[in-house]
């Protein structure tokens, strides 16, 4: 990432020279764009076959208690309970509440973080710039138990145990290297000329930053973002290492807590996860191109 | 690939003009330099507090652990032995390192040939730009973004050997139901196939952009020497994909060898030690028993960071190897 | 360590100074934990109770039990899986809470690491505790803590299914007898038996009563005992008697599959009393039979209420206050009731058997029922436990003979406990 990082900018007018044309429109696409039914009907069984496993979650959501392990089970809600929900609503409420504030939250810490230090790395070449960027794609990969147990020593002695605001600093620690990585690529982007005049207009580099770069930089922002609140959201080791034993729990732990010791209530499981699957479902309506852009910002070089 | 996805920066970009972004012009006097440097570093220094206080304090309590001899009692007084690497020659002799390493091999090996050849042909396919692709490509994403302890849940459910919707199919087609979760045959192939669900997205994604960055007139002109599909795909698209698939198979290692959730909720890395990976070893040792073994623990999880390390430096010569070309 | 990262350039020279930073930061509030973490006049309490919240019952007792101590107390409920782990940590960090609830066979070891005070030492009384309950949190003849109650494990059977078979629970009093019962239930085309029998502490624990039925001894797993017990799982997994999602089930899970109907018995424990009684189905309780004749011996389970080493001794006092008011014969009689487990005192269990006189064979059951880490295993168990299980999936899955499992057990628990 390092690399392309550094190439970016280099390759940005050639790809935009060589490359002018739609997304899509060429390659095999230009033969075969007249209609074809048969491959959109190709399209969508497999599709239906991928998300089988969706469906069947929101069946089982739906499925009375007494029915979950009728054999065969049914494969429509033909008498569809709402009690699951019902019980997500009762009980799960506050957890949704507070996974929405520890991704916010985690939001907020990551962009602040890793913005500005994307920028230096970008365009303000510090010494050893190059070794942090290595040392980001490195944490990357360290397993999250791992952490988990240093933190858990950290917050201990910190007295910030079972609180959100833990748990967001602990959350951004997964999308920090990753933002930092993503800004960079982008801000490398970003024509010198902009940040030239911004300062020939007596800007500070601060104030450059604030008022030139991240405006033009919104979109990797909305990626980044998207990211860290999925990930916040998503979080299953942080939450029950560091969050387990507070009034503040979040919805991953709600969930686990129904497959754990005290309830198997399959009803209750799939209605929580359904609904804890709403947020990454609106955001990819939303925001698909992001995500897309997220996913593939530098792992691929063209 | 991210031209046409992202919306680059808004700046006016002149065709076929000289690189923007040349370096800047180097500052004459020293003293401006270290005031630019200083500024740089401010701008760092959060993301380096971040990692000194939240990577390497944990890490360095690691590999503590992995090389003393941490039993409770030691744990807690703090008077644990320093044993040099008997903690590592204690798991190398151990009985579950050898189905261990099998399985982490197995486990990141067909997970990821399968999730890539899924991505590269989905990919492939979705290419068609066919009625429906992009909705539809749209809609593969969703596995992925759904939080790991959902997609866990679901497939132990749909695999319950009694219960389970893939056994009544199997029982429907008149087949023998299987044991998915219990049996130690089919446990490690029961994790593997929720994970190869979960990685598709990822690949496809990736390869996708990859297809994009292939200029449409190498096919045309294989078009015009009378290639078919099957050629063009083997000839042109498989080797120019080449590096976007060395990347996107070097992620996949990295991320995979880490996968701890899925294995977790859906086996316990059971029966016995049948889908048991590092990952879940490591946390059976340190949490997964009434006693926890603490120093054990750490030095399979070192092993794992070594592991992924490798890959990760694996990952970084690739990257700068293209980034030459 | 800092010599360690010394040799590295400047970046890591940076890393390694906060690294020590950190690790000052820790010893430094570690210190002042007594008077910094929990300010004078609040206790903490651990407990693993996290299905109860701050408007339930159990926590207002505990508040209240606090109050009349004259402090405040802060309850914080974990799950049982990682309260050992968290419970460790804090203590190595010098920051245990006042007063924590542990699963009892966990006892012994955060005894010998040195966390916890004896009886003696914090002046509790346990003197109208049972003895066989008391048991599970005592080594070396020194008492670790008072339990907050106990269960065990007992066979639920469905009195539809069993007459369809024509079985009379009754006759049910050894291993064979129970067999061919089981084979009568599955000729009628429903289950025989659901347990639990996953990889963790729960599948010892259910394996326990056959294993201690058939006359083994924890030190020794594959005595010609030991695999008869080990054979008779297996056999029933082989022959369809048995579900063969035993392998991962938990007790819930087991509880689960007995609630559809059509399963004649459940191995299952006390708590499951009162959601058995709501469901509608006509159930019965028999003892679980051991191999010759007679009622096996069954684990007794539940939590042991302790007071954490903390450096600032003059705390033990109030916890001791805490701690018997949470354990005086009222609150016992409604703590157990909320959880439906049998309370541990003759006292408290007289006023819970006058309230629910169905509570009867439970209460036989647990008088009759042995601590896991009892016999002076102590920290020996959970090493010997972890094998156990192993064994146990190994066997039930079929990826080895009860004979070779137990026996590769037996040699792994020898080397972890030497």
């Amino acid at each position: 990432m390092t690399a392309t990082t550094r190439t970016t900018a280099d390759t940005l007018p050639r790809r935009k020279t060589g490359s002018v044309r739609p997304a899509g429109a060429l390659g095999p696409a230009r033969t075969s764009r007249k209609r074809s039914p048969g491959k959109t009907i190709l399209g969508v069984v497999l599709t239906a076959i991928m998300l089988f496993p969706i469906y069947w979650m929101i069946n089982v959501s739906l499925t009375p208690q007494s029915q979950m392990r009728s054999s065969p089970p049914s494969w429509f809600p033909l008498n569809p309970t709402f009690d699951g929900y019902a019980q997500v609503v009762g009980q799960q409420l506050p957890y949704l509440g507070t996974s929405l504030l520890v991704g916010l939250g985690t939001v907020v810490l990551t962009v602040a973080v890793s913005a500005p230090a994307a920028y230096s790395l970008a365009k303000l070449r510090p010494r050893g710039g190059g070794a942090l960027s290595f040392i980001l794609i490195v944490a990357q990969m360290i397993p999250q138990v791992i952490i988990a147990m240093g933190f858990y020593a950290i917050y201990l002695n910190l007295g910030i145990l079972n609180q959100a605001g833990g748990l967001i600093i602990a959350d951004s620690t997964l999308a920090v290297p990753f933002g930092v990585l993503i800004f960079t690529a982008f801000m490398a982007g970003i024509p010198d000329e902009l940040m030239s005049a911004a300062k020939l207009d007596g800007a500070s580099t601060w104030r450059t930053f604030v008022s030139v770069v991240l405006p033009v930089s919104r979109n990797s922002v909305v990626t980044v973002s998207l990211f860290a609140f999925l990930w916040a959201w998503s979080d299953f080791v942080f939450s029950s290492t560091l969050n387990s034993g507070g009034a503040q729990q979040t919805i991953t732990l709600g969930i686990y807590r129904y497959i754990g010791n005290n309830n198997q209530d399959w009803n209750a499981i799939m209605a929580t996860a359904v609904v804890a699957s709403i947020p990454a479902t609106i955001l990819l309506v939303v925001a698909q191109r992001y995500v897309a852009a997220g996913v593939t910002a530098g792992a691929v070089k063209d | 690939m991210s031209t046409t996805i992202i919306e680059r920066p808004e700046a006016p970009v002149p065709a076929g003009g000289p690189a923007t972004a040349g370096p800047p012009a180097r500052p004459t006097v020293k003293k401006r330099f270290r005031a630019e440097q200083l500024t740089a570093w401010a701008f760092i220094l959060p993301v380096v507090a971040y990692l000194v206080i939240f990577y390497a304090y944990p890490l360095y309590r690691n590999v503590d652990l992995s090389l003393r001899d941490y039993t409770v009692r030691s744990f807690i007084d703090g008077n644990a032995p320093f044993v040099g690497f008997q903690n590592f020659v204690d798991v190398f002799q151990d009985p579950t390192f050898g189905p261990a390493l099998r399985n982490t091999l197995l486990f990141t090996g067909v997970s990821i040939a399968f999730q890539f050849s899924f991505g590269m042909a989905l990919a492939v396919f979705f290419f068609q730009n066919f009625r429906l692709s992009s909705t539809l490509r749209a809609l593969f994403l969703v596995p992925w973004l759904l939080p790991l302890i959902v997609s866990a849940s679901t497939w132990s459910w749909m695999m319950n050997s009694d219960s389970g919707v893939i056994n009544s199919v199997i029982h429907g087609i008149g087949g023998a139901p299987v044991n998915w979760l219990t049996s130690p045959q089919w446990a490690l192939v029961a994790v593997i196939i929720a994970n190869v669900w979960i990685g598709i997205p990822f690949n496809l994604v990736i390869l996708y952009s990859g297809l994009q960055n292939i200029p449409g007139d190498i096919y045309e002109a294989a078009a015009l020497d009378g290639a078919n599909a099957w050629q063009k795909f083997w000839r042109i698209t498989f080797p120019l994909l080449k590096p976007v698939s060395a990347i996107t198979i070097l992620l996949g290692l990295v991320y995979t060898l880490k996968v701890f959730d899925i294995i977790w909720i859906m086996t316990k890395g059971g029966p016995g030690n049948a889908s048991t990976t590092f990952a879940i070893w490591s946390y059976q040792l340190g949490f997964g028993s009434t006693l926890p073994n603490f120093s054990p623990a750490a030095a399979v999880g070192n092993l794992l960071i070594v592991i992924a390390l490798i890959f990760g430096f694996l990952y970084l010569r690739v990257q700068r190897k293209q980034a030459q070309q | 360590m800092i010599s360690f990262f010394r040799r590295k350039r400047a970046l890591a020279a940076l890393v390694g100074l906060a690294v020590a930073g950190a690790t000052l930061t820790g010893c430094a509030s570690g210190t002042s934990s007594a008077g910094g973490a929990a300010p004078k006049g609040t206790y903490t309490f651990w407990d693993p109770y996290p299905q109860f919240d701050a408007s339930s019952a159990w926590t207002k007792l505990v508040e209240k039990c606090g109050t009349e101590a004259g402090v405040t107390v802060k309850r914080t409920g974990y799950d049982t899986s990682d309260l050992t782990s968290k419970a460790l940590l804090a203590g190595q960090q010098n920051n245990s809470p006042d007063l924590l609830l542990v699963d009892n066979p966990v006892v012994s070891t955060l005894a010998d690491a040195g966390i916890l005070t004896d009886t003696s030492e914090t002046k509790t009384s346990t003197a109208s505790v049972e003895k066989n309950i008391l048991a599970a949190g005592q080594i070396d003849g020194k008492t670790y803590g008072v339990p907050i109650g106990a269960n065990t494990l007992a066979l639920y059977y469905n009195k539809k299914v069993l007459d369809a078979a024509g079985v009379d629970p009754s006759t049910i009093t050894s291993w064979d007898a129970l067999t061919s019962a089981l084979e009568k239930i599955s000729a009628t085309g429903n289950k025989g038996i659901t347990f639990s029998g996953i990889g963790t502490e729960e599948g010892s624990f259910q394996f326990l009563p056959w294993f201690w039925g058939s006359g083994a001894d924890l030190t020794k797993l594959d005595s010609s005992d030991g695999v008869s017990a080990l054979s008779l799982l297996t056999d029933w997994v082989n022959k369809g008697y048995a579900p063969n999602s035993v392998i991962n089930n938990t007790q819930t899970t087991s509880w689960q599959e007995f609630l559809t109907g059509k399963f004649g018995f459940s191995e299952n424990g006390t708590w499951q009393l009162a959601g058995v009684k709501t469901s509608g189905l006509d159930y019965g309780i028999i003892s679980i039979p051991s191999k010759s004749g007679g009622a096996a011996p069954a684990p007794t389970g539940g939590e042991f209420l302790t007071i954490p080493v903390q450096k600032d001794t003059a705390r033990y006092q109030v916890s001791e206050k805490i701690q018997s008011c949470l354990t005086s014969t009222k609150n016992y009689v409604s703590t157990d009731t909320t959880l439906s487990y049998v309370a541990p005192t003759a006292a408290a269990q007289q006023q819970q058997l006058a309230a629910q006189s169905d509570l009867k064979p439970w209460v036989t059951a647990v008088g009759d029922a042995k601590g896991r880490t009892s016999d002076n295993l102590g920290t020996k168990y959970p090493k010997i436990s972890e094998q156990m299980w192993k064994a146990e999936q190994n066997a039930l899955s079929g990826s080895q003979t009860p004979a070779a499992a137990l026996q590769q057990a037996q040699t792994a628990a020898a080397a972890a406990i030497k």
